[in-house]
């Protein structure tokens, strides 16, 4: 059995365009998904009842549905919901926003929370306003707190953007799919996929553990 | 090096024979920070001696060298006349000598009772019957027959200690060990743990006392080694040590803790 | 927009793949925590070289899609080793692959966080340090890890999804072909959803539930 490994470098462009895409899915559904966690999770404190329990709905359903399964869902169900036609490319953004901004509106909620009450009780007796003792004192600690969860469901999000391929987004692990059909040079393209998101991949892991060292919790 | 009056070290208890522990310029570092200095001190049989020190002075340290739960740098530390095993034969030795932990250190896993079997069963390989019998005895001898089937997190910090106690005799050391026992306590609970002591020395059990309760020392102590920045400066019996001390190191430690008799 | 219930003549169709969802999930459980534990245990208390190899091992898995290292199996073992690869055993063998590194590290992070104390207390008794190991440190271990367990669970039973792009014959397997056979995509999709939801919610609201039990017999 010989290997043909330069089928690889043949299709290099190809990778380096699966790469980008995947770049581009992540980076943007992270960025849009902190705000909106954010809103999510601000929802769920704001007082009024109905929406408190729509938004926490949101985030169980989301958070206890596989991404695959969303992944299918969105393709099918979005377009019959909403009555838009959306392209391959946008049911997945949307799909892997409402998976991770459930996820990061219970991150938020857990880092702002983990701040002891007293924490703001101190705040307050020293007599800072509520929002001041809020920007001052709880925020600072819960974004520390926050950052290495972030990394960490980033790391997460890189992975699940795989995941899009199955709607033919034209994401790295979709190259792969399609070359290993097409060159028949199965072992190699695999082989080459894995060894492409471990490059990608590994540092980020690494930084991940970096950042929950240097931002973990300190008490 | 330590300061002591040689005819009350000659009528130190059982004096002459082999001691049961003999520290030999012992030195212990910690990376670059040299915390004991070189001690020479003896432990006889049937001997309670206490340690006393301000903290840091390296009381703790030398009690956790004497079982090996600290690797030595220099000197040697004998156990009944023989070096400590510098490899995993040190375990053999350890089982008779017995250690109390000031954070208690129960297994929070295990009832009160299975703590004190745990020794026998695990290390000794003792029959499961025998060794429950061996535990019920001594939980009631330390005043917790009662509390045999409660878990750690259901007893108060005294109580957690007299079962730790209990837990190192079920092994029959002939050495106990205690570091700063009662420092972790409340101070309504400290006198029922050092009831339990005072017991033990009198029926004649060696013991290495880390402590802050110098009452207790006073009281029970055939021997007080004093401790400070890493050497034991002074050494005698309680009534000198405490009322009459030899140095001046020792009477400016015993007075700033308000030490007055 | 309507929902056709007619669909629900395909809910034996979908139970079915329910059912394989749960052998697969429980499977997968059972052989990552065993392997898992083996890694952790090589990793704390192993030779350097072992440990840096595992560790190794466990920060690639953290890198590569579940996806990819499905996939690399299912098609290059057959090529490597000429030996057939059924797609069920295949998904169980790319699972326990990637979610065993994820449980070496509950496992470690369980042990590291017991005092060292209570290793004192062992030795002081005498014990060894696989004695200490066993009867100490994994006891108070597993039950510190329990939190863990329940998004342990529900994350292999959300993992077991990815099957269905070998053709196991689980959940999202079987709702896409009954999507394809019933033209209902959206109501096929949707009840998916929420069958996933019924077995996920539970999970987690269990494990806590029995954490709560016996949570005072890890704190030391």
């Amino acid at each position: 059995m010989t290997y043909d490994w330069s089928v690889v470098w043949d299709h290099r462009f190809e990778f380096l365009n699966g790469v980008w895409v995947t770049i581009i899915l992540a980076v943007s559904v992270m960025a849009m998904s902190i705000p909106l966690g954010i809103g999510v999770m601000l929802l769920r404190q704001c007082g009024i009842k109905a929406l408190e329990v729509i938004a926490t709905v949101f985030v169980e359903v989301f958070r206890n549905v596989p991404l695959l399964l969303l992944v299918f869902w969105a393709y099918y169900a979005l377009p019959r919901l909403t009555g838009a036609s959306l392209s391959n490319v946008e049911t997945g953004v949307i799909a892997l926003l409402l998976n991770v901004t459930a996820y990061n509106s219970e991150n938020f909620r857990a880092g702002v929370n983990s701040i002891r009450k007293g924490q703001l009780e101190a705040g307050l007796s020293l007599g800072m306003s509520w929002s001041q003792a809020m920007r001052k004192v709880v925020l600072p600690q819960a974004i520390r707190r926050v950052v290495p969860v972030l990394a960490s469901q980033w790391v997460s999000l890189f992975k699940g953007t795989s995941l899009v391929s199955a709607i033919a987004v034209a994401d790295l692990a979709y190259v792969g799919l399609h070359l290993r059909g097409s060159t028949f040079r199965v072992l190699e393209i695999l082989t080459a996929l894995a060894v492409i998101y471990w490059v990608l991949a590994y540092p980020q892991a690494k930084l991940v553990d970096w950042l929950h060292r240097k931002y973990g919790a300190q008490e | 090096m330590s300061a002591f009056d040689a005819a009350a070290m000659k009528a130190r208890k059982n004096e002459g024979e082999t001691p049961i522990i003999a520290y030999q310029g012992l030195v212990k570092n910690f990376g670059l920070l040299q915390v004991l200095k070189g001690i020479d001190a003896h432990v006889n049989r049937g001997e309670v001696v206490c340690l006393i020190g301000p903290s840091g002075s390296g009381k703790s340290t030398m009690l956790r060298c004497t079982n090996a739960l600290e690797t030595i740098t220099g000197g040697t530390v004998l156990f009944d006349g023989e070096p400590l095993p510098s490899d995993d034969k040190v375990r053999f030795v350890r089982r008779r000598m017995g250690m109390v932990f000031q954070s208690f250190e129960l297994f929070p896993h295990m009832t009160a009772l299975a703590n004190v079997m745990s020794g026998p069963t695990t290390v000794l390989g003792m029959p499961t019957a025998e060794a429950r019998d061996k535990a019920m005895g001594l939980l009631s001898k330390v005043g917790l027959a009662d509390k045999a089937e409660s878990y750690p997190s259901q007893l108060s910090g005294g109580q957690q200690q007299r079962v730790a106690i209990a837990r190192s005799l079920a092994m029959d050391p002939q050495v106990m060990l205690f570091d700063e026992p009662t420092s972790a306590l409340d101070p309504e609970t400290i006198g029922e743990v050092l009831n339990v002591m005072k017991t033990l020395a009198d029926e004649g059990m060696t013991m290495l006392v880390v402590t802050h309760e110098m009452s207790f020392a006073r009281r029970v102590a055939d021997w007080v080694m004093v401790f400070d920045r890493g050497q034991i400066i002074e050494e005698g019996p309680p009534a000198q040590v405490f009322d009459a001390p030899l140095t001046d190191r020792a009477r400016d430690f015993l007075s700033h803790l308000g030490w007055s008799g | 927009m309507q929902f056709d219930t007619s669909v629900f003549s395909y809910m034996p169709f979908m139970l079915d793949g329910m059912r394989i969802t749960v052998i697969l999930s429980v499977a997968t459980a059972v052989t990552t925590l065993v392997v898992g534990l083996v890694l952790a245990l090589m990793r704390l208390y192993g030779p350097r070289w072992l440990s840096v190899i595992v560790t190794f091992y466990i920060d690639t898995m953290r890198a590569i899609p579940e996806l990819v290292v499905l996939i690399w199996i299912f098609f290059s073992i057959p090529i490597l080793t000429g030996a057939s690869m059924p797609p069920f055993w295949a998904a169980l063998a790319a699972l326990t692959v990637q979610v065993s590194a994820y449980a070496a590290e509950i496992f470690r992070a369980g042990l590291t966080s017991i005092r060292a104390g209570q290793t004192q207390a062992g030795l002081s008794l005498g014990m060894s340090r696989a004695q200490i190991l066993q009867k100490i440190l994994l006891p108070q271990a597993v039950i510190r890890m329990l939190p863990s367990f329940g998004s342990y669970l529900t994350m292999i039973i959300k993992d077991t999804a990815i099957a269905s792009m070998v053709a196991v014959p689980e959940m999202t397997r079987n709702a896409e072909v009954a999507a394809q056979q019933t033209y209902r995509s959206m109501e096929i999709y949707t009840i998916t959803m929420l069958l996933y939801f019924l077995i996920l919610f539970p999970t987690t609201r269990i494990v806590e539930a029995i954490y709560g039990r016996i949570a005072h017999r890890g704190r030391s």
